[in-house]
């Protein structure tokens, strides 16, 4: 996949899966996803090095 | 069979056939059909919701629910939005033609995150984590220039930080997307060893509710 490519991706589930409205009754259930919040944890963390690389160029 | 749910919506064709539209106090929940077994982390599932959420936007600007809410039915939908439809609503219909734009800008120098073993408290904890996030800062002549360049391009603007990064959120009309992105251009060829991204166009997300009014 090209960095842009990857770029793109990234920051669409970031966007999915840590912005918009929270519903009443859904945070804790969202939060004891583990395997959710592992993951957006990992997609902020890529997201973010892979715009320091970028901007290293 | 559950629904995902991608986004509050002021009209059905602003849904269907996109996805599935699922009446709730007069406005109207997208709904992505997924199985009750299937993980909410499955790679798939979320590049499916994630492309839905870029072709309903498409058609038409609507708030974005955080990922993982989901519904059974329109039963469970109604009770569950009933106390903010008429926020919604008065939101979706004055910012129809809006949409969110976001610029992240990697800190000049990134704060040390707290180390939550040395803390006996929560409460020290998450104030170090807030005085480690407020430290975070851009070379200043970029600050200016984005002020310069993005904000008068913007209906609305916000500032967000966090321990490694600062983000600026634009509510712009969708007939000045490409302003803003021309807008980021420019700054990208004035300021090369910054790293930023400017993103969108995105949902209501920040703007969403009145918490930020």
């Amino acid at each position: 996949m090209e960095e842009t490519q990857e770029i793109t991706l990234l920051e669409t589930l970031d966007h999915l899966l840590d912005r918009g409205v929270v519903i009443a009754g859904e945070a804790t259930i969202s939060i004891g996803d583990v395997d959710l919040l592992y993951l957006g944890l990992n997609v902020v963390l890529a997201n973010v090095d892979t715009m320091a690389r970028g901007g290293k160029r | 069979m559950r629904r995902l749910i991608v986004g509050v919506h002021l009209q059905r064709e602003d849904v269907e056939p996109i996805a599935e539209a699922i009446p709730a106090r007069g406005l109207f929940l997208s709904g992505v059909p997924a199985a009750d077994e299937q993980p909410l982390a499955d790679r798939d599932l979320l590049i499916r919701v994630a492309a839905i959420r870029a072709a309903l936007l498409e058609r038409a600007t609507f708030i974005a629910i955080r990922y993982g809410f989901a519904v059974t039915g329109a039963e469970e939908a109604e009770a569950k939005c009933a106390g903010r439809a008429d926020a919604w609503r008065a939101r979706l219909v004055a910012h129809r033609g809006e949409v969110e734009m976001t610029l992240k800008a990697g800190a000049a120098a990134p704060a040390d995150r707290p180390d939550r073993r040395e803390f006996s408290k929560g409460a020290d904890y998450l104030r170090a984590l807030r005085d480690a996030a407020h430290h975070i800062e851009v070379d200043p002549a970029f600050r200016v220039a984005l002020e310069r360049e993005l904000i008068p391009l913007a209906a609305r603007s916000r500032w967000s930080r966090d321990a490694a990064s600062l983000e600026l959120a634009l509510l712009v009309r969708r007939d000045a997307v490409d302003a803003v992105n021309a807008a980021g251009e420019r700054l990208r060829a004035s300021f090369p060893a910054v790293p930023f991204l400017l993103s969108g166009p995105w949902p209501l997300e920040v703007f969403a509710d009145d918490d930020h009014e």
